[in-house]
């Protein structure tokens, strides 16, 4: 398939920190590629450096087959960003703020109109259309700010942690709206911390730390990196320590925390793990109440291979 | 367009606070052009005399009383020593001639009768005295040739009579004039608030760090984009403009539509010019609206007291003087000072007028440019 965004040795440097490491990656047209690393691993540094908000010390960078600079403006009229920070004025309707943004793009009056309805009704903000943003909520502020970035309909969009400090049904809006505007053609590169929402939505994935790509690939691709295949949790009142140590012992099992009365076990492979522990605590008569299993996270994947947790960053 | 609109609905949510502060500014203008009524015009005036004749009131005698009643106001005051004190003390009369006994016939026979006077020793006083003396000069003069009474008197009157035609060179209407130079010295005040304060905060909100950004990564061209709010701006001060004008002629009435009229109006388009282009510079420089108070006062409220828009720069020490010359404001109100002085206008009297125009120009362009490297310095900032 096509290549939308192609980028060879980046490498961005501030005086003796290096912010890019010779990093090179491709995005294919119609994926929504996840850009996944803790906070100062290079996310925002590679997004900007792709928009040409930043120059860079070496490698290239091409857009729709185009070496993309600051003055590209047929590339940039085909380019949507939606950045961290809320950007929009104060002064404006949420309608008139859409069509200020929409305006840099599109100058047809009609079209305009019409590509601001679609933007309001992709981010679910019917109802708040005359509202200024200050009667907005923090998540409505959020689906303006996506709004803002994609109604003059880009065939690429630049998400840089869209759904930061959002309730659940705002970020459950926005991730919808994001596979709907993929669903219409869009390539999407979205940079988060949020490994969750990565899962849900990304067809692929790179890992950033300190500037490198320390790992890339689809989900399962970078799940079979992990050497884990199962976490079990368990809710278990005051558990004796000979107990935790027969734990320790059973088949598979990798590594046993205990925590506030929460049983945490992490298995090396996964088959029939919890009903070999149902039946250690029945054997032992150890009372427990909740009892879960989930497949090892890009979290796991994270810890594997740099030795420290993504979310805590 | 877009950035136009967007400007107009800016300007249109913030209209209530831009309309509360040029009120303010318009009512201290018309304020302080009201307070800065210099009247020149002259009129004449008569002096209050009280004439207390011990002659008879026939020929020469009568003939003075009815010279003087022509030229002044006679008052009647009860003939006792305490009331004409108070009289003149308190300035009911500012000149008491008291006409002697045989004053006529003493005076044609040529006996040099002496009148006796009282006086405020003020300028109504002064006039009374004038006009004494010119009647009494004109009769002594005529007498030494007409013996006849009757004679004297009719060249006395004829002499008398004669007045000079004083017809001023130049139609220039002082007082209107001064009220035109009080009002546009304060519109550098007015004109460079209004400006600052409003560009500043509606470009406050366009280059707001993350707006900005949102416009640089779009397909909007940077040039275009300047252009465009500096011409959206260019707006806003031409309608600030032409209202200062307009309500300067609701002021000062028809004497706006004369040469030095004229001559003002131009310089205060070129000075709002000068105030755009710095308020753009200063909207450039600036981050934070907070300051936008904070800047309007320094510039605009600095610059007119150094440069004499409140206190005439006369009376400023030459060291702020000095200052003030590397400011716009000088310029301006020193043309509108030698506009006032210029009596007939022609290209040799505003020569200097000229000057100061260009130098307020050549501020201009150094806004421009200076707004132009800061843009570009902001831009090469974030792509780095």
């Amino acid at each position: 398939m096509e290549n939308t965004i192609e980028v060879k040795n980046l490498t961005k440097k501030y005086k003796n920190l290096t912010a890019i490491n010779d990093l090179s990656f491709s995005v294919k047209k119609g994926e929504i590629l996840g850009l996944l690393g803790p906070n100062g691993s290079g996310k925002s540094t590679t997004i900007n450096c792709l928009l040409s908000l930043l120059s860079y010390d070496q490698g290239s960078i091409k857009i729709f087959n185009e070496e993309m600079t600051p003055d590209s403006y047929e590339i940039k009229r085909k380019i949507g960003v939606v950045f961290q920070e809320v950007a929009i004025f104060e002064e404006l309707t949420v309608k008139d703020n859409i069509d200020y943004f929409c305006g840099l793009y599109i100058k047809d009056k009609n079209t305009r109109k019409k590509y601001i309805e679609d933007a309001i009704k992709l981010v679910g903000l019917e109802k708040f259309k005359k509202f200024y943003p200050k009667q907005l909520s923090g998540g409505l502020l959020r689906r303006l700010n996506i709004a803002c970035g994609i109604a003059h309909k880009p065939k690429l969009i630049f998400l840089d942690e869209p759904t930061v400090a959002v309730d659940p049904q705002s970020r459950n809006n926005i991730l919808d709206g994001i596979q709907k505007l993929r669903n219409q053609g869009a390539t999407i590169i979205y940079t988060t911390h949020y490994m969750e929402e990565v899962e849900l939505i990304c067809d692929r994935i790179i890992i950033l730390d300190k500037g490198k790509i320390i790992a890339s690939g689809t989900l399962d691709e970078l799940k079979s990196l992990a050497t884990i295949e199962e976490k079990v949790s368990v809710e278990v009142q005051d558990l004796e320590e000979k107990y935790l140590e027969e734990i320790k012992k059973l088949k598979y099992v990798d590594l046993v925390t205990y925590q506030n009365n929460n049983l945490q076990i992490t298995y090396k492979k996964g088959q029939n793990n919890i009903s070999h522990l149902i039946d250690f605590f029945n054997k032992n008569k150890i009372a427990y109440n909740k009892i879960f299993s989930e497949r090892p996270t890009l979290n796991d994947v994270f810890l594997e291979l740099t030795g420290r947790e993504l979310r805590n960053e | 367009m877009i950035i136009f609109k967007t400007f107009l609905k800016i300007l249109l949510k913030n209209k209530f606070i831009i309309i509360t502060y040029t009120a303010i500014l318009i009512f201290f203008g018309c304020f302080n052009t009201q307070t800065n009524d210099n009247t020149t015009n002259f009129s004449a005036t008569k002096p209050d005399i009280l004439i207390i004749n011990k002659d008879e009131n026939k020929g020469l005698t009568k003939d003075l009383i009815t010279y003087l009643n022509k030229n002044s106001n006679i008052k009647k005051i009860p003939d006792k020593k305490y009331s004409l004190d108070d009289a003149l003390f308190y300035r009911d009369v500012n000149y008491i001639i008291y006409i002697p006994k045989d004053f006529r016939e003493d005076f044609l026979a040529n006996k040099n009768p002496q009148i006796k006077i009282k006086s405020t020793k003020d300028y109504q006083a002064s006039l009374a005295e004038m006009m004494l003396k010119r009647y009494l000069k004109t009769a002594t003069i005529y007498h030494s040739e007409i013996p006849n009474e009757k004679d004297l008197l009719e060249s006395i009157n004829s002499t008398l009579k004669v007045s000079t035609q004083i017809q001023m060179t130049t139609k220039l209407n002082t007082n209107s004039l001064n009220k035109m130079i009080s009002y546009y010295n304060f519109a550098n005040y007015s004109i460079l608030a209004g400006c600052v304060y409003v560009i500043c905060l509606i470009l406050s909100s366009f280059k707001e760090k993350s707006i900005r950004k949102r416009t640089i990564i779009s397909s909007l061209k940077s040039s275009t984009y300047n252009l465009n709010l500096l011409l959206s701006n260019s707006l806003f001060a031409l309608i600030l403009w032409i209202f200062y004008v307009i309500l300067s002629i609701i002021l000062v009435g028809n004497a706006m539509f004369t040469p030095h009229g004229i001559l003002l109006i131009i310089n205060s388009f070129i000075f709002t010019l000068c105030a755009l282009t710095l308020a753009f510079f200063i909207g450039t420089l600036l981050s934070n609206k907070n300051a936008i108070n904070g800047i309007v006062n320094v510039i605009a409220l600095g610059s007119s007291f150094l440069c004499g828009s409140f206190v005439p720069i006369e009376y400023l020490p030459k060291s702020v003087t000095q200052i003030a010359h590397i400011l716009p404001s000088y310029y301006y109100i020193k043309n509108n000072e030698l506009i006032k002085k210029i009596e007939i206008i022609n290209l040799k009297t505003i020569n200097e007028v000229l000057i100061n125009g260009i130098i307020l120009i050549i501020f201009i362009l150094i806004f421009i440019l200076l707004t132009n490297i800061i843009s570009k310095k902001r831009r090469d900032f974030s792509y780095q």
